[in-house]
C-alpha cells in the first residue's frame, strides 16, 4: 500500500512539474478546455433561467373574449356553459376590469377625464390541455362569429410556443454538448499526444528497463485529470463572467416588460457536474493517446 | 539461468538475425559473445532481454518462457536484468543523478534508499561528485560508466552489455571490463556482446561465436 502510495505521489508531483515547467502550453490548453466548457453551460444556464420564468406561466390555453356593450351575456354563458373543449368560464363585468386595472397601475381615479367606463365586459376562457391547436383556432373562428363578440384573444399561446422553443434549445444543447465532448477528448488526446512525443526517449528507456504500462500512463492521466478539473473551473469562471457582462442589460430588457428576470450563474452543483465532465473526457483522450503509443511496445 | 532452444528470430522484410539458436548460459558465468557487426548480437541480447519475441523456439530465464510472457509479467522479468545500451540511451532532460534513479523510481523504492544507492552506484563506476551535471558535460566513456551505473543501481542478477566497448580506448576499454569482472565476482551473471576478440582472450572467459545468425565453434 505504502508502495502504490510512492508510486502514486511520484507521479503527481512529476506531472504538476511538468505542467509548471511549461505555464504558456499549460495555459493554452486550459483556455481551450474552458472555452468548449462554457460554451454548453452557458446555453444551460439560459434554458434554466428562461424555464423557470416559462414554469411560472399559465401552460393552458386561455382565450379571452372581448364583447361588444349590446352584446347579450346570458345567451352567451350558456353557450360556453355547453361547450366540451373548455375547463372553465369566467365572466369579467366591465367594472371588474377597471379595478383590477386601478390596482395594477396604483392610481385610483383612472376615469377622471373620461364619461364612462372604456373597458369591455370580457369572458375568460380555460380551455381544456387535451384541445389541440387546430380546434383552439375554430373556437376562436366559432365565437367571432357571435354579433355580440368583439375580439378574441388566445393568452397563452405564446407561453406554449416558449415552453416548444426551450424544449427545442435542451435538444440543441444534446447536440452541443455531444460534439464538444468529443471536441474535447480529441484536443486532449492531442494534448498529450504531444507530451508523449517529448518524453518519447524516457518512456522507451522506462519500458526497456521494467517500466509497467500503468508506471508510464500514470503521469499523463494525472496530468489530463489535472487540466480537465482546472479547465472545468475555467470553464464555470468564463460563463460566469459572459452572464454577469450581460445580466444588467437582460433586467432591463426584463424590466421593460414588467417581470423581474436575471440570468443564472452556476452553482455548486453545475461546478461540480461541469469539472466531474471536463475531468473523464480529458481522461477518455490521454487513455486513448496513451494506450496508441504504448501498443508500439512489447 | 538463460537457456536458448533452436531460437529463430526474423524481421519482417524475411531476414533472419538468428537461425536455430541453442545455448545454455549458467548462473554467475561470465559470457561474452563476439561477431561481425550483423552477426545478431544485438538481437541475441534483446531476446534475453525479453525485448524482443522469438519467431520459433524457446527462450528460458531463471525457468520462465519469455516467448509465451504475459505483457503485463513482462516488465518484472525485465527487472532481473542491468540493460548496458549500445547507444547508451542516456536522458539529457535531467541530471546524472535522476538518470540512474530512474529504475529505483520504476521499481518503487523509497526515498532514503534511493539516494544511497544512486550514491553508491555512481561511486562504483567512478562518477562521484558529478550527480548534478547533466550528462552532456560528460565524456563518452563517462556516459558509458553511467549507462552501467544505471544498469546496475537496482542489483540485477544479470547484466547484458551491448557492445560497451565499442568506441572507447584500449585503455579505457580495459577499466570497464575490470568493472564487469568486479560486478562477476559478487555473483551477477553477465552477456557482454563485442566485435573486438583480442579484448576478451584477455578474460580468458567463455566466448560464444556468431556468425549469420549462428554459433561458430
Amino acid at each position: 500500500m505504502k508502495h502504490w502510495f510512492r508510486l502514486h505521489g511520484l507521479a503527481l508531483s512529476r506531472t504538476l512539474g511538468a505542467l509548471l515547467r511549461h505555464p504558456v502550453a499549460t495555459l493554452l490548453h486550459l483556455a481551450v478546455i474552458g472555452l468548449v466548457a462554457s460554451l454548453p453551460l452557458g446555453l444551460y444556464l439560459l434554458l434554466t433561467s428562461v424555464g423557470g420564468v416559462a414554469a411560472k406561466m399559465p401552460v393552458e390555453p386561455q382565450l379571452t373574449v372581448f364583447l361588444k356593450p349590446e352584446a347579450d351575456v346570458g345567451a352567451l354563458r350558456a353557450q360556453l356553459a355547453k361547450d366540451a373543449r373548455l375547463a372553465q368560464t369566467r365572466f369579467v363585468p366591465k367594472d371588474d376590469a377597471l379595478k383590477a386595472m386601478e390596482s395594477a397601475i396604483g392610481s385610483g381615479d383612472l376615469l377622471a377625464g373620461l364619461a364612462e367606463n372604456p373597458l369591455p365586459d370580457a369572458f375568460v376562457l380555460t380551455a381544456r390541455r387535451d384541445v389541440p391547436a387546430a380546434e383552439l383556432t375554430r373556437l376562436e373562428q366559432n365565437l367571432l362569429t357571435d354579433p355580440g363578440v368583439d375580439t378574441v384573444q388566445l393568452d397563452s399561446a405564446w407561453a406554449a410556443r416558449l415552453e416548444k422553443a426551450i424544449a427545442l434549445g435542451r435538444h440543441a444543447l444534446q447536440v452541443v454538448v455531444l460534439l464538444l465532448a468529443v471536441a474535447l477528448v480529441l484536443v486532449t488526446g492531442n494534448a498529450i499526444r504531444m507530451q508523449i512525443l517529448t518524453r518519447r526517449e524516457e518512456i522507451e528507456v522506462a519500458k526497456l528497463i521494467g517500466a509497467t504500462d500503468s508506471f508510464i500512463r500514470r503521469p499523463f492521466h494525472y496530468s489530463a485529470a489535472i487540466q480537465g478539473v482546472l479547465g472545468g473551473l475555467a470553464g464555470c469562471g468564463i460563463a460566469a463572467g459572459a452572464i454577469a457582462w450581460l445580466n444588467p442589460a437582460v433586467g432591463e430588457l426584463a424590466a421593460a416588460y414588467g417581470q423581474p428576470f436575471l440570468l443564472a450563474l452556476p452553482g455548486p452543483v453545475e461546478l461540480a457536474v461541469v469539472c466531474a465532465t471536463t475531468m473523464l473526457l480529458c481522461l477518455l483522450g490521454a487513455w486513448f493517446a496513451v494506450w496508441r503509443h504504448l501498443r508500439r511496445y512489447r | 539461468m538463460i537457456q536458448f532452444q533452436q531460437v529463430t528470430k526474423r524481421y519482417p522484410g524475411g531476414l533472419d538475425a538468428l537461425k536455430g539458436l541453442s545455448m545454455d548460459i549458467q548462473p554467475g558465468e561470465l559470457v561474452f559473445l563476439a561477431g561481425h557487426s550483423g552477426a545478431g548480437k544485438s538481437t541475441l541480447l534483446k531476446l534475453i532481454a525479453g525485448i524482443e519475441k522469438p519467431t520459433s523456439g524457446t527462450v528460458l530465464v531463471n525457468g520462465q518462457n519469455l516467448a509465451r510472457a504475459s505483457r503485463g509479467s513482462l516488465p518484472y522479468v525485465r527487472r532481473h536484468f542491468g540493460l548496458i545500451f549500445q547507444d547508451h540511451k542516456i536522458l539529457f532532460d535531467r541530471p546524472v543523478y535522476d538518470n540512474v534513479k530512474l529504475p529505483l523510481d520504476i521499481i518503487g523504492f523509497d526515498g532514503r534508499e534511493v539516494k544511497r544507492r544512486v550514491l553508491a552506484a555512481l561511486d562504483k563506476v567512478g562518477l562521484s561528485g558529478k550527480e548534478k551535471l547533466n550528462p552532456i558535460a560528460l565524456s563518452g566513456g563517462e556516459q558509458q560508466r553511467l549507462c552501467i551505473a544505471r544498469a546496475v543501481v537496482h542489483r540485477p542478477s544479470i547484466l547484458l552489455a551491448d557492445e560497451p566497448t565499442a568506441n572507447l580506448d584500449r585503455d579505457y576499454a580495459h577499466d570497464i571490463l575490470e568493472l564487469f569482472k568486479s560486478f562477476h565476482q559478487v555473483g551477477v551473471t553477465l552477456v557482454i556482446s563485442a566485435h573486438d576478440e583480442t579484448l576478451m582472450a584477455d578474460y580468458g572467459r567463455r566466448i560464444l561465436r556468431l556468425k549469420n545468425g549462428q554459433f561458430t565453434a
